[in-house]
């Protein structure tokens, strides 16, 4: 049997649905490798350029948008300048903190790859990138012909696009980056080497803000619900893969047009997601009690006690809902800071205003038997929190257990000291 | 009183009357003296001293060899049987290496997790001792995630299993750039493991993996450990594509090992039928154990293992309690595993009842007993299961219980066979369609192929242009590029050739519902159908449901006398003919054939009688299996049809057993199936077929010795002293029929001899 008809025959042994099998019915085209580029004349209509390196060839594309152009409900492009500046004047630690930056140093990076998977086959066929320039925004989108052009793509990339020390992504740190470390480890003999880079990954911040109040942190959801960006006739990023199977197959660039105009729109939505996230956090801006709370409790965790301090309050004072979560907070942050008093305020507080907590109830406890030696006081207290946690149901019964003992030491422990005193 | 006795004192009792009159054989094979050499000067010092400090002051000579022949750049071999010292083979020059070049790497290939894990506890108590900064790790799918990174940049000696090779070291190579432009030595344990589908698969794997060194500027040269087998270097540079140079001059140490082939007596004359071998086996097995000698019993099949294990957890209970007697076989969860083998290493664990799973050099320590329920298929295997027992000093002691079956009879009737014959040949076929396409789309996604390019040694252009067609490679100017969005290793399992495993999950306790093993498909058909009674370390479950699409077997405890044995109806269609031979008498073939398997009913066995106390209908789809065959076909031209049905079942029943030795393989990677009408010719056939998809060589191979393969039947059936044929020549029937006389009147007039026996 001839290797074909074996191959027919055995087909359907071999491993895995093929997903671009919906593409396949038309036939590929020849096509030379000349250094005349292919459908120049579409490239130009649209456009783009080539940039010749060696025998090869990539497709440059540059779009601009002015400065003052609306980007969702909220914001102008040129806002991020004023984001950015209002980083220069605060010490804050904080991961979207430009200090030192000018906007225009800001690089918005995205791709489009072949597949998900992170591994060596899966191929960048577009880095996309945005920037603030004097008088306008700049889109740039460095375009991959076809696989075996890498060599000239990250040439022109790498010798392009020095600075990446200040890349803002979405997702970058965990796939958009090691890809481009995979791609370049293929070619790294013939291309430059990768500079030092820094990063901006929004998704981070967005988990932080909107996890809670949004179905799904992707970036298609945040721009519409949080940035009010509208994108009509999107063709969304899975079939990104498809499409560029498709143009490698037929060699019809018009096929990605949708996915060009897609990676356009990621790289200006970042430019307005990094403005409102650093408004946000900045105090400044309209933000929902929700919003409040998640930048105060991300300042908690990066121990900028101060500003965590001064975004819960905030919470108190005009928020409804998150006001005791908020309280708990504050009387934990004071209590750090050595203001146990206002602490024991809040803890009394929340004792008075919420009957399904106990642990206002361990704090008292525990400071009235370590700050001022009350035992009777902190038993009281010990007593008071058991009951209230003996109402609650649990789920998990292992923690539950702890729980319960920690309970009876504490209050076993009291007992002792107060017969020891008396 | 009970007195325990020695192991002595037992061999005394075996060779009372009663006993010595079952045992048709007994071979001493006498003990061994160590062949040491000095430790040679070259050796770092650190490495010197650090085998002082454990030790050893010599090494045995095929270490030495070892070290030599790594020193001069040749891939090698090394024969080692069990408790050798294998380790040293390659240890010793990885770590020369290392110590001398701190930018060196290793690659350590284990068949198993487990196997990695071991030697990783055994290389790094060396490494501590030499005071050296030399790293190993294990990487596999527990090693955690901030680990892995570490691994990936700084870890001198890699251990990890083919498995993880294939699905998460080359597709990822560019985060493992260090390894790959440092690879100095690979190291493959265990070669013997890598044949069939399993080794076919392991060898496209290898491919893969030079071809990656290539890329970065590597050649790495192989080192590989094999338990006896007939072809040690072919297989290696089957696996490896690499000239090998062979160690066999094994200098170890042995003590007297007492080999003995017990033949069940007959219970039924006419039908020349034995006691059964597993109820011996577990007398046997007692006779040791309640002398506190530490006992392993192997058996043929997971439900065999488990049936034994009831059998001898009862008989000990009362003396040390059933946890001092566990099963051991595939579809245990690997943390049982490991508790089982820490207890046969320290004691806490008496006997052991294990299928070829322990034939793998886990660590168990050496024991004192093996007892081998059937032959276990090859002359191989059995050589590594009596391996088990066996000890530097002391004696041991390993039983050979024949079952009725015509390749144990034939076994234990022929000593020589087993002990002059040498072991089978390992078989692999690397370029088995199936299995090479799917390594060729691995290989492509790990780098582009260029115009001309080889995988191996074979030529690939058709294969890629195939793919380019699938859509899913692309060509561009002289390059083959990956162009799917799949991650191709991810559907490609190394194991076996039905992709995934059923999942068994015990229900039993509703608000503890957990998952006690699994199960590939194919036997899943037979074994987790729904009522089959499943056993799972001697406990009892009735499959209660088997949800196919989902893989997914739901069970529940329970306690009955029978175990359940399904039956598997087999269609053939013919499709294409590659080779064939005819003369007046018959004709033969090879060629691709489909074949159609499909659960039928099965039959509730009750324990101890083995008597049939019900049956009933086993509702799954088929299953489909295309692969090369070879076939037989005659002309039939005075026999009924009915004599003539029975006459070639008698004849496959003995060809089952006959082939397997013919090509030196196991029993199960053959099937052999007989119609009296083949589908595509309306002739009475006989069909061999290869097990796996897309075929591995085996009946390729049958079909040049036709002949000698019929002759040997004819012979064994001849010789076998029953009547009308039993369970060890052409098995039995329904009463009344001779199907020994229809079998031998069948091959001599397929033979076309004149051959005058009285068919009534």
């Amino acid at each position: 049997m001839s290797i074909q008809n074996k191959l027919k025959r055995l087909k359907k042994h071999m491993a895995g649905p093929v997903s671009t099998e919906v593409l396949s019915h038309q036939s590929a085209i020849e096509k030379g490798n000349d250094k005349i580029i292919d459908h120049s004349e579409y490239w130009d209509k649209f456009g783009a350029t080539p940039y010749f390196f060696e025998d090869d060839y990539c497709i440059i594309r540059k779009v601009e948008y002015p400065l003052d152009h609306m980007w969702g409900r909220r914001y102008r492009f040129s806002d991020v300048k004023e984001a950015v500046r209002r980083w220069q004047d605060t010490m804050a630690a904080h991961p979207l903190n430009a200090k030192d930056l000018d906007a225009s140093q800001l690089l918005f990076f995205d791709t489009e790859t072949t597949g998900l998977s992170g591994g060596a086959g899966n191929t960048i066929f577009m880095l996309g990138m945005s920037q603030i320039k004097e008088d306008h925004v700049l889109v740039n989108q460095f375009f991959l012909p076809g696989p075996g052009s890498e060599v000239a793509l990250y040439h022109y990339f790498l010798n392009h696009v020095k600075e990446l020390r200040n890349l803002v992504t979405y997702n970058g740190k965990s796939f958009d980056w090691p890809q481009v470390k995979t791609r370049h480890t293929l070619i790294r003999d013939y291309v430059p080497s990768l500079p030092e880079f820094g990063h901006f990954d929004l998704l981070h911040g967005a988990r932080r803000l909107w996890k809670e109040s949004l179905p799904a942190v992707k970036l298609s959801v945040v721009e519409k619900e949080i940035l009010g960006v509208n994108r009509i006739h999107d063709t969304p990023g899975y079939l990104a893969p498809m499409l560029y199977f498709q143009y490698c197959n037929e060699g019809d660039p018009s096929l990605l047009e949708g996915v060009f105009q897609h990676n356009e729109w990621d790289v200006l939505s970042l430019i307005t997601l990094y403005t409102h996230m650093s408004t946000l956090v900045q105090g400044k801006g309209i933000a929902t009690e929700r919003e409040t709370f998640e930048a105060a409790r991300w300042f908690e965790a990066l121990n900028e006690h101060d500003r965590a301090i001064a975004f819960y309050n905030e919470v108190l004072a005009t928020g409804t809902s998150l006001q005791h979560q908020s309280k708990k907070s504050l009387a934990s942050l004071y209590k750090k800071q050595n203001k146990i008093d206002v602490s024991v305020r809040y803890w009394q507080e929340l004792i008075q205003e919420n009957h399904l907590d106990e642990e206002p109830a361990i704090e008292l406890s525990k400071y009235y038997e370590h700050a001022q030696k009350d035992y009777e006081k902190a038993l009281d207290f010990a007593v008071q929190g058991f009951t209230i946690w003996k109402g609650k149901k649990r789920l998990v019964k292992r923690k539950e257990e702890q729980e319960r003992l920690a309970f009876a030491k504490r209050i076993e422990r009291l007992e002792q000291r107060i017969n020891q005193y008396s | 009183m009970f007195q325990k006795k020695s192991i002595q004192q037992v061999m005394d009792v075996l060779r009372e009357p009663d006993m010595s009159k079952q045992i048709v054989h007994w071979k001493t094979i006498e003990p061994r003296e160590a062949v040491s050499v000095p430790i040679p000067e070259s050796l770092h010092s650190n490495i010197q001293s650090a085998l002082k400090k454990r030790g050893i002051s010599s090494l045995y000579i095929h270490q030495l060899s070892a070290y030599e022949i790594a020193l001069r750049q040749e891939s090698f071999v090394a024969v080692t049987p069990t408790a050798s010292g294998k380790t040293l083979c390659y240890n010793l020059p990885v770590l020369q290496e290392v110590a001398n070049n701190p930018e060196a790497r290793a690659l350590y290939l284990f068949p198993t997790k487990a196997l990695a894990q071991d030697q990783k506890s055994e290389i790094n108590e060396l490494i501590d001792e030499m005071g050296l900064e030399i790293k190993s790790y294990t990487y596999d799918g527990d090693t955690p995630a901030n680990i892995r990174q570490v691994v990936r940049k700084a870890g001198n000696i890699v251990m990890t299993n083919p498995d993880m090779l294939h699905a998460a070291v080359l597709p990822h190579h560019t985060k493992w750039v260090a390894l790959f432009e440092n690879l100095k030595y690979v190291v493959i344990d265990e070669l013997h493991t890598y044949r069939g589908v399993f080794g076919s698969h392991v060898a496209n794997v290898i491919r893969r993996l030079k071809r990656i060194c290539n890329f970065y500027g590597s050649d790495p040269i192989f080192i590989c450990t094999s338990a006896t087998i007939a072809n040690p270097k072919e297989l290696a540079e089957q696996l490896t594509g690499n000239p090998m140079t062979l160690i066999n001059n094994n200098g170890a140490p042995a003590g007297r090992k007492h080999f003995l082939f017990y033949n069940p007596p007959v219970v039924n004359k006419p039908l020349n039928v034995r006691r059964s071998a597993t109820l011996e086996a577990r007398n046997l097995a007692k006779l040791f154990l309640e002398n506190h000698i530490q006992t392993i019993v192997f058996a043929r099949s997971r439900v065999r293992v488990e049936i034994l294990l009831t059998y001898l957890q009862e008989l000990v209970k009362k003396e040390f309690g059933t946890k001092s007697i566990q099963g051991y076989r595939g579809g245990y969860l690997p943390k049982q595993r490991r508790a089982i083998e820490k207890g046969l290493r320290n004691g806490d664990v008496m006997g052991v009842v294990s299928t070829n799973a322990l034939e793998l050099g886990v660590d168990i320590g050496q024991l004192h007993a093996c007892i081998l329920t059937g032959y276990p298929g090859s002359i191989a295997s059995a050589w590594q299961q009596a391996g088990r027992a066996g000890r530097r000093q002391d004696e041991s002691v390993v039983i050979l219980v024949a079952s009725s079956s015509p390749l144990d009879q034939y076994v234990i009737q022929n000593p020589d066979y087993f002990f002059e014959r040498s072991p089978e040949s390992a078989r692999m076929n690397p370029d088995n369609l199936i299995i090479l396409v799917d390594h060729l789309k691995c290989a492509a996604y790990e780098l582009p192929f260029q115009e001309n390019e080889k995988f191996g040694d074979q030529e690939i252009e058709d294969v890629l242009e195939f793919l380019v067609d699938e859509q899913v490679l692309h060509k561009r100017g002289k390059h083959f590029y990956w162009m799917n969005d799949s991650f191709p290793a991810h559907n490609i399992s190394l194991r076996s050739a039905s992709q995934e495993n059923v999942i068994i999950i015990d229900q039993s306790n509703v608000a503890d519902v957990k998952v006690i093993g699994e199960m590939d498909r194919f036997s899943s058909m037979t074994l987790l159908h729904e009522e089959a009674i499943y056993l799972h370390q001697g406990t009892q479950y009735q499959v209660e449901k088997l949800d196919y699409e989902e893989k997914k077997a739901y069970v529940r405890e329970v306690d009955v006398d029978y175990f359940t044995d399904a039956n598997l109806a087999v269609t053939l269609n013919v499709l294409e003919v590659d080779k064939e031979t005819k003369n007046e008498q018959n004709a033969k073939a090879y060629g691709d054939v489909m074949v159609v398997a499909k659960a039928t009913i099965f039959k509730k066995i009750k324990f101890e009688t083995h008597d049939n106390i019900g049956s009933g209908p086993i509702h799954l789809p088929e299953e489909e299996l295309h692969t090369s065959a070879t076939w037989l076909t005659f002309h039939n031209e005075n026999l009924s049809e009915e004599k003539l049905e029975a006459g070639l079942l008698g004849i496959a029943h003995v060809l089952r057993h006959v082939a397997p030795l013919f090509v030196m393989c196991d029993a199960n990677d053959l099937h052999v199936v007989p119609q009296v009408k083949a589908v595509h010719n309306q002739q009475p056939t006989i069909f061999i077929y290869d097990r796996y998809p897309g075929g591995i060589g085996l009946s390729e191979k049958v079909y040049g010795s036709w002949d000698n393969v019929l002759d040997q039947a004819l012979s064994m059936i001849e010789k076998c002293p029953c009547e009308k044929g039993c369970p060890s020549c052409t098995g039995t029937l329904e009463e009344g029929s001779n199907s020994k006389a229809l079998a031998v009147k069948l091959i001599a007039q397929i033979k076309g001899v004149p051959h005058h026996v009285d068919s009534k």
